[in-house]
């Protein structure tokens, strides 16, 4: 007898293999079918994806932006989900406060964080006059740090003015700007800190700390305070962190003072030598309170409230509140405290956590209304030479772009009090237009904007010292004076030495007109040697710009005049 | 070999049977779930004082797994003024509707309940009964003004604090140093919430109504008279801000600290949880003072009597209350500066807030007894018509 072998024979072996693999294969068309079954038709795969996540795009002022981006990236890390699973995603764009306003009921964003409640108000107000609903658009909000806003001076600059031992104010700004030639800036008022240092004038101005009325705004004798105040302006600019990266750049040579919120004068003295001091003015000042808040449009989900909620909460923790104070703001969880160890705030980094002592009182919204159209009026106005290429290279997609950017620099320059004027270079230089007040000139300045064409060589330097000679000659000290270059190739036609000119330039700055140089470099092939010479000379600055940023770049600029 | 085919059949009949029952259930539209009780969801809208206390009660009730009739109980918390909750209620648009309600003060309740009593001919709110309303703590208003503010006016005015003090200050032309104090203080900034986002805002211009008539009622004659509303409108040309952000008043002015203001009539549990954060954040405290006429605040939990919410979710919400005032849970309320609203609980335990902050002003023992009684609607929409028109634009 053969004895009976133990377990299975190969064959059955094989076969359950291939029954297993049978198996698994049922299984996963099993799977399949059941998904595309229970799958909407109608849905497309991005909404799918959206069915596994919860997106909150946020909207906040750009002296933040890079520190908000931060902090969205470090709760992403987190890998927050929301109670049916979903995650969270939170992303951040850098927006200025007006651009908020303007878009808020877009739906481009779902929560904004501008650098003041100020613009929270505002876009009820937009909200209330456009839907005529009863409650705002303005849903949940909250603040997670703050800072006033200061005077930043050089410490040589605030000392000969009396710092520490005399309170500096706002008068005291103007007596030295015109005793002493003390070059200062505040932004425009489309920031919370120049709109705030408007206020903070146009009160001095007054007479007055709280009750500010469109009355007293319009008061002769308030509008000639405060068009004496600007009228020491060196320049404005496009925000607090832009001039303060200019500062950083060029030095006290830039500006003996400027206004910006807190924060930036320690973030400047924890990496700079050369420390800047924060003036609190004895008047009072104001506060950025850096709001996070939801806008409750008619689609928003329960979803994005909730996403809302635990950004909200995320922003508030522990953690986050030491990194802002770190950062230089002021948190807004009060059991920090800000003369404690590790700590930036002290004499060291040039503030006082004391400080403020007083603040001024927010006007009604009508009252800001007409405090930013008075200023307009009031604000230093400016002669500005547009000195643009023409060549041949320039010929195409270049040139359009170009006209597209001097016409948005044209739109921004809302103040009809100043004059522009256009000259172009090519193989030979052509004053287009002389300097025209934009009040009566506007459109005639658009139309000539509109007949520019392209031929020819490079004449930069001439069509820049033509520039020059005329602002000389206008000897306007009332004024900015300022001209604006722009060029995509190098010099090859001019009979003036750039070198000369560069010199003449300087040479201006120490006279009753000196003449402020922004150049733009379009193109790799643009001389940016010799355009960043003129801007240095010019106490400006020189960058680069392609088709995609040209009108960008010009939008900046309108907002240094 | 016949094992074989068996094992081969059964396998082949499983795969078969598992295909089979997904092709049907997915055909059904049905899923294959394990049935689990449904959560009986207690849904609070809640004062934003008492808020942090009931939040942290529902979070350590939820946390216990409580149960009604075998369905566990869940009780959510959602913030919201009182007066921003009434016109809420009052425009429909509760939504979902709340199980309960715990607004600041138990006026509110009967203004809400007045209206809804209109639409459907019976009380939606019970003041009697097991399921009347009940209060869940208490505080009041009192004055909380800086140390080095509160020297100088007790020089000039003595120890009381009044409305009528206060204005006088609100009013010098000259600013603190007119009244003795310090050039760099600016003038006298008055604290008052946005009455729009804080009912807390309302109740301040009540009770400096009442202390400007000498008398605990109000009326609209009083409200509209033209000498009250001057004197009130000087009175409020002192606050430096009704921005959007003007819910949380004692949290601004200890953020905000004395540049934003130099003190006003305030909640006396938001006072006293924000006492620590002052000292750490300023180079000065504040002190507690206590006014002529008390305006109370009681928080009453209110729940909602409508067919909207079944039998048991209103069992659900007592038993909640009965939780909310149970002894332990009361103490929440100690921590966070308010009167417990169970009188067993004592209030002068080491870790009560008014204790702690003695020093301060704060007492045990409200030294005054004179109330201001609660305002009618018509009062209400008086002064903040008044407010509109005058101070605050929308």
């Amino acid at each position: 007898m053969t004895k009976k072998q133990k377990g299975m024979p190969r064959g059955a072996v094989t076969l359950l293999i291939t029954l297993a693999a049978i198996m698994f294969v049922a299984c996963a068309i099993v799977a399949t079918v059941l998904t595309r079954m229970n799958a909407d038709p109608e849905e497309p795969a991005t909404q799918l994806e959206t069915s596994r996540q919860v997106t909150l795009r946020i909207a906040c002022s750009p002296e933040k932006a890079e520190l908000l981006a931060e902090l969205a990236e470090q709760f992403g890390e987190t890998k927050p989900k929301l109670a049916d699973k979903r995650t969270v995603v939170v992303e951040t764009f850098s927006l200025v406060p007006d651009e908020m306003v303007a878009q808020a009921e877009s739906g481009a964003f779902q929560a904004v964080s501008p650098d003041s409640s100020l613009w929270l108000g505002e876009i009820d107000r937009n909200w209330y006059a456009t839907s005529g609903a009863e409650t705002g658009l303005v849903g949940d909000t909250a603040r997670y740090m703050i800072s006033p806003v200061v005077i930043a001076m050089w410490q040589d600059v605030a000392t000969e003015l009396g710092y520490p031992g005399k309170e500096i104010g706002w008068s005291d700004i103007l007596q030295a700007a015109e005793e002493d030639g003390l070059q200062w800036s505040h932004p425009s008022t489309d920031s919370a800190s120049g709109l705030l240092a408007t206020l903070a004038i146009f009160y001095v101005g007054s007479g007055q700390t709280r009750d500010l009325s469109e009355a007293m705004v319009a008061d002769p004798d308030t509008l000639a305070y405060v068009t004496a105040v600007e009228k020491s302006v060196k320049h404005y600019g496009e925000g607090e962190l832009a001039i303060l990266q200019r500062v950083q750049e060029q030095g006290p040579e830039f500006l003996d003072a400027f206004v910006v919120q807190e924060q930036l004068v320690i973030r400047h003295n924890l990496t700079q030598p050369n420390k800047l001091v924060a003036i609190y003015p004895a008047e009072g000042t104001l506060w950025e309170d850096h709001p996070l808040a939801l806008l409750e449009s008619v689609d928003r989900s329960d979803g994005e409230r909730q996403a809302f909620q635990m950004f909200k909460t995320f922003l508030l923790s522990r953690a986050v509140q030491e990194q802002l104070l770190t950062e230089g703001y002021r948190p807004s969880d009060l059991e920090l405290s800000l003369d404690g160890a590790g700590s930036p705030f002290g004499a060291e980094n040039g503030v006082d956590p004391s400080r403020p002592y007083t603040t001024m009182q927010m006007p009604s919204s009508t009252v800001i209304k007409v405090v930013k159209d008075v200023w307009l009026y009031t604000k230093r106005h400016a002669n500005v030479y547009l000195v643009v290429d023409t060549s041949g290279s320039m010929a195409g997609n270049k040139l359009d772009d170009t006209q597209d950017a001097l016409r948005a620099f044209v739109d921004q320059m809302q103040s009809d009090w100043d004059r522009v004027g256009l000259i172009t270079f090519a193989s030979d230089v052509k004053e287009v237009m002389p300097l025209t007040q934009l009040g009566e000139g506007r459109g005639e300045l658009l139309g000539s904007i509109a007949q520019l064409e392209a031929i020819g060589n490079t004449a930069l330097s001439d069509g820049v010292a033509l520039a020059v000679g005329r602002l000389g000659a206008l000897d306007d000290s009332e004024r900015i004076n300022a001209i604006v270059v722009m060029t995509d190739g190098r010099e090859n036609a001019s009979r003036t030495r750039w070198q000369t000119l560069a010199q003449e330039i300087t040479a201006t700055q120490n006279g009753e007109t000196p003449v402020l140089v922004f150049c733009i470099a379009y193109g790799r092939d643009a001389d940016y040697r010799v355009l960043q010479a003129f801007a240095e000379a010019g106490g400006g600055f020189a960058s680069e710009g392609d088709l995609e940023t040209i009108q960008a770049l010009y939008e900046t600029l309108s907002t240094y005049f | 070999m016949a094992k074989t085919r068996i094992v081969f059949i059964v396998l082949i009949a499983f795969v078969a049977a598992i295909v089979g029952v997904s092709y049907y259930l997915a055909r059904s539209g049905q899923e294959i779930t394990l049935t689990k009780p449904e959560p009986l969801e207690v849904r609070i809208v809640c004062a934003l004082p008492v808020e942090p206390f009931v939040q942290e009660a529902a979070r350590r009730y939820n946390a216990e797994s409580h149960a009604i009739e075998g369905q566990p109980i869940h009780v959510t918390v959602t913030p919201m003024d009182g007066l921003v909750a009434m016109g809420r209620w009052e425009r429909g648009e509760m939504d979902p509707l709340p199980t309960v309600w715990i607004p600041d003060s138990r006026y509110l309740v009967e203004l809400v309940n007045a209206t809804f009593k209109e639409q459907r001919g019976r009380d939606i709110f019970l003041t009697g009964g097991e399921y009347r309303a009940r209060p869940v703590a208490v505080s009041l208003f009192c004055w909380g003004i800086w140390q080095s503010r509160d020297d100088v006016l007790q020089a000039k005015y003595g120890t009381e604090v009044s409305w009528t003090q206060i204005h006088d200050a609100a009013t010098a032309k000259g600013g603190w140093p007119e009244l003795g104090g310090e050039p760099e203080w600016g003038y006298f900034k008055l604290v008052v919430p946005n009455p729009h986002k804080n009912v807390g805002g309302l109740m301040a211009m009540v009770a400096a109504a009442g202390e400007y008539y000498q008398r605990t009622d109000i009326s609209v004659a009083d409200v509209t008279d033209p000498e009250f509303q001057a004197w009130l409108g000087e009175l409020m040309g002192a606050v430096t801000d009704f921005s959007s952000l003007g819910s949380y008043s004692v949290e601004n002015l200890a953020l905000f600290g004395y540049s934003m203001g130099d003190g006003g009539q305030l909640l006396e549990s938001e006072l006293l949880v924000n006492m620590a954060g002052i000292q750490t954040r300023w180079v000065e405290p504040m002190v507690i003072r206590y006014p002529q006429y008390i305006t109370w605040f009681d928080f009453p939990y209110t729940i909602w009597m409508g067919d909207e919410t079944t039998a048991l979710e209103k069992n659900a919400a007592l038993e909640f209350e009965r939780y909310l005032l149970s002894p332990e849970i009361q103490q929440l309320a100690i921590a966070e500066g308010l009167r417990p609203a169970n009188t067993e609980v004592p209030i002068d335990g080491a870790d009560s807030l008014l204790v702690r902050w003695q020093e301060q002003g704060a007492t045990t023992v409200v030294p005054r007894a004179t109330s201001m009684r609660s305002p009618d609607r018509d009062v209400l929409l008086a002064f903040l018509r008044w407010f509109d028109l005058n101070v605050y634009e929308k």
